[in-house]
């Protein structure tokens, strides 16, 4: 039902004509490609190691001690220095590192004490490191795919609820309709940023960091499905009342084909051009919350982390705050380019204010 | 033109009429309340005769004449003065607060706060005070004092001129008030409630301006237990009943010492401000003229410490702890252009006393840390080395026990398990895990992983904690991090629902080490142990105790038993090694690193006398020996607008380092 019918197909093209968007659309494609192979890119394990005619591929299997390469240590390899000692010896070993050989979770200090390194390219530091010596390009790079994952995953759920609710309050209406109405007024009255607090001051401290960013996308999500309800029950109010979605009723069509094979694709447009700018919310909302201290459990990478650290070190490493507001407002703005050529796009009429 | 003159007239009078109802309103509430007052003062009175009537052998009432005869009276006069006599009054100290308190009251829920010691501990004045050069005595509310170590009792002569800040003078009946205060239910302050009526046993009131108090024990510091008591304003409490903390929760207690806080500077939530007494009755005493200089210390709320820093880097506040390295070498580095033209002063003190334990408190009552050979392997999977190596700059000391720099009463010897994956590892497969996962976590025959959370409430200290995390990963320990909130942390360890927490207690200026509230079993389990010795199966952790290892060994509950009874100050040591060592090798502490010093970047209008603070001087600003120039404030000032520089000023005052 969603394939590509003429319509769409022509509004795809619209898409692919509107260049701010679709430039914007390929930016971020090809980073979510980069993102999600980013254990190849900037990581602190190897993506070869040749040690004595066998070839290793650490990054993404079960870690190697130190043994395993002839080390002294039990402890997982340190690939840098295995790098060094390998072309120090000369007998014919040898690592590959990824392009950034660190990951977001290990103090790396050359100078021996922790403290924020400016940019230093002959270090691999290419964005400097943070106030435990962590390099920020790693911690921004995953951080950013930690905060991707997130709002896509939340905007999932969100339509998933908004869309389920709003096309029900629209098409049975009455007394559904009334007494939904009514809950979610109320529902959307609790506040937002308070409840986060509380819930996460009785967690017990022993759930895993996993569990924990799933608790707080539940609380987001059960907090911000509302907004998406008025929109489909609009929509789904009017489409209801035209001619052709009676003539299907009349032939004997059932609810849920209705909902779903006339009504849904019919207000897709509605749907498609706010999903963008939902995960600019949902992106904005996490960095707050990790601003503020009760957002993803640290040391877990995040842009709302490295925002703080950078604000309270602002006249010593302003590199920190640089780097987290250049990704923040670069990823910002390429959703929002592309959420506004998609709403240009799918815009029935020709020429809108967004030309 | 008639008319509107009898309406203007009416509405005068109707004015009048309300001006003059509004006035007698007035009177009445006032009236009403002071026969209010009168009435629960009259209540108070009569409960508190009732007491001391309840409690004759506690409060005596004796005459002169029993004062026994053959006391030494003394008043320590060979003690040096405090402060420099080229200290000027007057100027306005700004500070900041981080919170703003949640009382004024000094005793009951909420008043262990930052801002207590601007209330009672730096600012107020009790019998006598330790000489922060010799921790010797000298004369506070009393003239002169003497002690009776046969009978356990200490005899003071107040100073006659003394007088509460609200120009009622202080007497004997101040001093049986307080225990009687102290050990109001209405207070909601279970610790004084015990400790005032467990550790004295008598007060007795011999005429206005002498009184004698006996302790229970005769310990070495009986005479200080006795002698740095502090009076409570009778006249002030004269509402006391179930209330108590919300009636005075707002209100300042008149106080013997320099400061006042002014109804009209408390600006809740935003700032307060203490005033300096021009008549303060002590102002020429000897040990205390030269000190509480400023005329008004004002006091705002700046939550964020980046902020905090920002505002005293633009002159917004007077002087900034620079402790943390980040500060020192970073922040407010010796090539700061402030610094190098002289504005700004940085300063290190070295001096001596009880050390802060900072280090992991391991709760053995949770599984896995209940096995000595985890905890041992805990204690040697730390690189506590490389946080003071990485973090402190090598600044700071390696901590050797729970117990360090009690003199002669802590271990001499006893040295701190070292950083060593090989020995770490050993006790870990001891406890069976000897394999690790494919995340290189130890992991043991049932699946477990070697894994626990490891928590603070110190924001600051978050690095401290990845660098340990980092290193432990190294030998298969997995510590999770919880970085809480102040309040949420010390919670948690109070419940105790922590595996692992890093936190220190604040230590007194004390002469030996308490080991009752970390150490004993008491203050662990609700019932311990079996009348038979043996552990009882069915033993709940008890909460809201400072035993926060919940430990709980049959042995160092007979040795505490014994070191508080003792009153033999060798026989006392011995005991206290002997405590350290028990503790060392029940290993669920481990010690991390101590400051030895602490230091301070201060504009250079903050001025401080000769040798800068004294050796057991725990801030620079606890004894208030410092002054404000204004002339050199404006001095400097004008200075930074026309960019003229002063010679820089990084001064070490090594003269007590250890």
């Amino acid at each position: 039902m969603f394939s590509l019918n003429p319509q769409t197909r022509k509004k795809l093209q619209r898409f692919r004509k509107i260049k701010r968007g679709y430039y914007s659309f390929l930016l971020l494609a090809g980073l979510g490609v980069m993102l999600a192979f980013g254990e190849l890119l900037i990581n602190s394990r190897a993506l070869i190691v040749s040690y004595q005619g066998e070839l290793y591929f650490p990054t993404y299997t079960d870690f190697h001690p130190g043994t395993d390469f002839g080390l002294d240590y039990t402890y997982e390899t340190n690939y840098r220095e295995l790098q060094a000692l390998f072309q120090e010896q000369g007998e014919g070993n040898w690592v590959l590192l990824p392009l950034v050989p660190y990951n977001p979770y290990e103090n790396h200090a050359p100078g021996g004490i922790f403290r924020p390194l400016p940019p230093d390219a002959a270090e691999q530091h290419y964005l400097g490191t943070d106030t435990t010596s962590r390099d920020i390009l790693a911690r921004l790079f995953y951080g950013t795919r930690i905060a991707l994952v997130f709002a896509l995953v939340f905007t999932a759920c969100v339509y998933l609820i908004g869309i389920t609710i709003g096309c029900a309050m629209g098409y049975f209406g009455g007394v559904f309709d009334l007494v939904f109405q009514r809950i979610i007024e109320i529902w959307s009255n609790v506040p937002f940023l308070y409840m986060v607090i509380i819930i996460f001051s009785v967690i017990p401290s022993s759930v895993a960091v996993t569990t924990r960013i799933g608790i707080l996308l539940l609380v987001m999500v059960l907090f911000s499905w509302t907004g998406m309800t008025y929109y489909m029950r609009t929509e789904t109010y009017k489409e209801k009342s035209r001619d052709y979605i009676a003539s299907a009723r009349v032939i004997g069509a059932s609810n849920t084909r209705i909902i779903f094979r006339h009504i849904m694709p019919n207000v897709l447009s509605t749907l498609v051009t706010f999903m963008p700018f939902t995960i600019v919310a949902a992106i904005s909302a996490i960095t707050a919350l990790d601003f503020l201290g009760f957002g993803l459990p640290a040391p877990t990478p995040s842009l709302g982390e490295l925002l703080k650290q950078g604000t309270a070190n602002l006249r010593t490493a302003p590199w920190i705050v640089i780097s987290a507001f250049g990704t923040l407002v670069a990823l910002l703005t390429l959703v929002t380019f592309i959420g506004e050529a998609i709403r240009e796009s799918f815009d029935p009429k020709t020429f809108s204010v967004y030309r | 033109m008639k008319q509107p003159l009898p309406t203007l007239f009416l509405a005068s009078l109707v004015l009048l009429l309300g001006g003059c109802g509004q006035a007698e309103n007035d009177g009445t509430r006032e009236a009403s309340n002071a026969a209010q007052e009168a009435a629960t003062g009259a209540a108070v009175d009569a409960e508190v005769e009732a007491f001391y009537a309840a409690n004759p052998d506690f409060f005596g009432f004796k005459t002169l004449a029993d004062l026994p005869p053959g006391l030494e009276w003394t008043s320590n006069e060979h003690l040096p003065e405090i402060g420099s006599p080229e200290a000027r009054k007057g100027g306005t100290q700004y500070g900041a607060l981080q919170d703003f308190p949640r009382t004024l009251r000094t005793v009951g829920p909420d008043s262990n706060g930052g801002f207590r010691p601007f209330l009672l501990d730096d600012v107020g004045m009790t019998l006598t005070h330790q000489h922060p050069e010799t921790l010797e005595l000298y004369p506070g509310l009393a003239e002169s004092w003497a002690v009776d170590w046969e009978n356990q009792t200490v005899y003071a002569k107040l100073d006659p001129a003394a007088t509460w800040s609200d120009g009622q003078p202080i007497t004997a009946d101040d001093y049986l008030f307080m225990f009687w205060f102290y050990r109001s239910p209405y207070i909601m302050a279970p610790w004084y409630n015990n400790f005032y009526s467990t550790k004295y046993t008598n007060i007795s009131r011999y005429d206005d301006h002498t009184i004698s108090i006996s302790m229970a024990e005769r310990k070495p510091d009986m005479d200080e237990l006795g002698l740095l008591l502090r009076p409570v304003p009778r006249h002030f409490y004269r509402q006391m009943d179930e209330d108590f903390s919300e009636h005075y929760q707002w209100e300042f207690e008149p106080t013997p010492g320099p400061y006042i806080v002014r109804d009209q500077d408390i600006r809740k939530g935003r700032s307060i401000a203490l005033t300096r007494l021009e008549n303060w009755w002590a102002r020429d005493k000897k040990h205390w003229r030269y000190r509480f200089n400023p005329d008004r210390i004002q006091l705002s709320v700046i939550r964020d410490a980046a902020k905090m820093f920002e505002a005293f880097k633009r002159g917004d506040l007077d002087q900034f702890g620079l402790g943390l390295a980040e500060y020192w070498y970073e922040k407010l580095p010796d090539s700061d252009p402030d610094v190098q033209a002289g504005y700004i002063h940085k300063t290190v003190f070295y001096n001596q006393r009880p050390r802060p334990p900072f280090g992991l408190w391991i709760n053995t009552a949770q599984p896995l840390l209940d096995n000595r050979d985890i905890r041992i392997g805990i204690g040697h999977a730390t690189n506590w080395d490389m946080v003071i190596e990485k973090f402190f700059r090598g600044d700071n000391e390696r901590l050797d026990t729970a117990n360090d720099g009690f003199g002669e009463f802590s271990h001499p010897t006893l040295k701190a398990r070292e950083f060593d994956l090989a020995k770490a590892q050993e006790h870990f497969a001891r406890a069976g895990f000897s394999r690790r996962g494919a995340d290189g976590i130890l992991v043991n025959d049932a699946g477990q992983k070697l894994s626990f959370n490891l928590s603070t409430g110190y924001e600051t200290m978050r690095d401290v904690l990845t660098i340990l995390r980092q290193e432990a990963a190294k030998a298969g320990l997995d510590l999770r991090l919880e970085i809480l909130d102040g309040t949420v942390g010390w919670k948690q360890v109070q419940e105790k629902q922590h595996d692992i927490s890093f936190l220190a207690f604040g230590r007194f200026l004390e002469e030996y080490p308490r080991f009752w509230e970390h150490y004993h079993s008491d203050n662990a389990w609700d019932r311990a142990f079996l009348e038979d010795g043996s552990v009882n199966p069915d033993r709940q952790p008890k909460t809201q105790t400072n035993n926060l290892e919940a430990f709980a060994l049959l042995e160092m509950d007979q040795l505490i038993e014994r070191y508080r009874a003792s009153s033999d100050r060798d026989e006392m040591i011995a005991l206290s090694h002997q405590m350290i060592a028990l503790h060392h090798e029940h290993a669920s502490f481990v010690p991390g690193f101590y400051q030895g010093f602490f230091r301070v970047g201060h504009w250079r209008w903050v001025r401080y006398p000769e040798g800068f603070s004294y050796k057991h001087s725990d801030g620079p600003g606890e004894l208030f020996v410092h002054w404000i120039d204004t002339e050199m404030k404006e001095e400097t000032l004008a200075a930074r607008r026309t960019g003229k520089t002063f010679p820089p000023s990084i001064t070490v005052y090594d003269q007590w380092a250890e």
